[in-house]
């Protein structure tokens, strides 16, 4: 077996980064950038920011915040992508961004870990719905600790 | 449906459309006819080009990436994703070298004794503990064999999962997917991913308490 360098490995990493980015990251974001365009031009951004408004406050964000967590549910990129989208509009901060960014993972993907997960490691079904409760009481108190230190 | 002992084989096989079908094409045609391109109000959704949207400016050089400012849509996502990528090759490269180091070996070394006080689950546990970390498909396999070879009870095993489910893949997904909001971040890097552990660990042991009300089947 031929010896890699360190270079050779750190190259091989980066290929796998590159690998993420154009397969993963960039259809996400894309796509989360086309709903929150939906979202804007249909007016539903601003009527979600509404609604959501005083429940977001809790943790210290702006109610169309709420739109970056139900992108995590589905996947933690669609949820970056949607973070991503309200930053560059404006609508997020940097704060808001780090109040955020342990809760998109906390409760990301939950969808297909459902399957990939709990489905591979034959959880018993009747513990799923403690499984995602858990998930996403995680996500709320880590968005309540990063609201002190963000 | 009634079995139909004489299956049609001609070319001109009847299929059934189901009513959404219809709607789709009907979608289809407005949204890449543009006949809403000219509009004002929110139907301009059914527009490609609103959607595309539009490449920001050079409005102010000095502080414009190359995304430019003020883009929408998918031009502007485009452009954004597309200057995430240097970050997660540099993320995955270095994570790539500390592995080959051992790493990840010294980390689950040092995990193995302090699994059981910390979520109740035996320390062999460990190599699948570090594995998920990495990747969330890998670790729900060994986490199948680890239930498969007794070396895990039932409860151990729903309890590691309670663990694997929050943030799932948490190294590989937060320097991948996360690292594109690193540099708008308040706060240094290891902030939430200390934070998203203690959750994770937090949660685990929600479902151990759980589970200890639970009978043993």
């Amino acid at each position: 077996m031929e010896k890699k360098t360190l270079a050779d490995v750190f190259v091989d990493g980066a290929r796998k980064g590159w690998n993420v980015g154009v397969s993963s990251i960039l259809p996400n974001v894309l796509m989360a950038f086309a709903l929150i365009q939906i979202l804007k031009v249909t007016g539903l951004l601003v009527l979600l920011g509404k609604l959501f408004g005083p429940v977001m406050a809790i943790f210290g964000l702006p109610g169309e915040a709420i739109t970056v967590l139900m992108g995590s549910w589905l996947s933690m990129g669609g949820g970056v992508g949607v973070a991503a989208s309200l930053y560059t509009a404006k609508l997020l901060t940097g704060s808001h961004l780090s109040i955020l960014i342990p809760a998109i993972f906390l409760m990301g993907s939950q969808v297909q870990y459902m399957g990939r997960l709990l489905g591979t490691a034959a959880v018993q079904t009747r513990y799923y719905p403690m499984l995602f409760a858990i998930s996403i009481v995680n996500a709320l108190i880590a968005m309540l600790i990063m609201r002190f230190i963000a | 449906m009634s079995e139909d002992p004489k299956k049609s084989t001609s070319i001109v096989e009847d299929f059934k459309v189901p009513w959404y079908g219809y709607v789709a094409l009907i979608f289809a045609i407005i949204f890449f006819s543009g006949v809403f391109a000219k509009e004002k109000s929110w139907i301009t959704v059914l527009d490609f080009n609103t959607i595309n949207g539009t490449y920001g400016v050079m409005k102010d050089a000095a502080k414009a990436t190359f995304m430019g400012q003020g883009g929408t849509g998918a031009r502007d996502g485009f452009l954004f994703a597309l200057g995430l990528i240097p970050a997660v090759m540099l993320a995955l490269g270095v994570v790539e070298v500390v592995d080959h180091l051992g790493g990840l070996k010294a980390g689950q070394k040092l995990l193995t004794p302090v699994l059981r006080p910390l979520l109740g689950i035996p320390g062999i546990a460990g190599l699948a503990l570090v594995t998920s970390m990495q990747s969330t498909d890998a670790g729900a396999g060994m986490t199948r064999m680890l239930r498969e070879t007794n070396f895990v009870t039932e409860k151990e095993k729903t309890i590691f999962c309670a663990f694997q489910f929050s943030a799932g893949g948490t190294i590989t997904n937060y320097l991948s997917s996360g690292a594109a909001l690193f540099s708008f971040m308040t706060v240094p890097i290891i902030a939430p991913l200390v934070v998203i552990f203690a959750m994770k660990i937090f949660g685990a042991n929600v479902m151990r308490m759980y589970l200890k009300r639970v009978k043993e089947d």
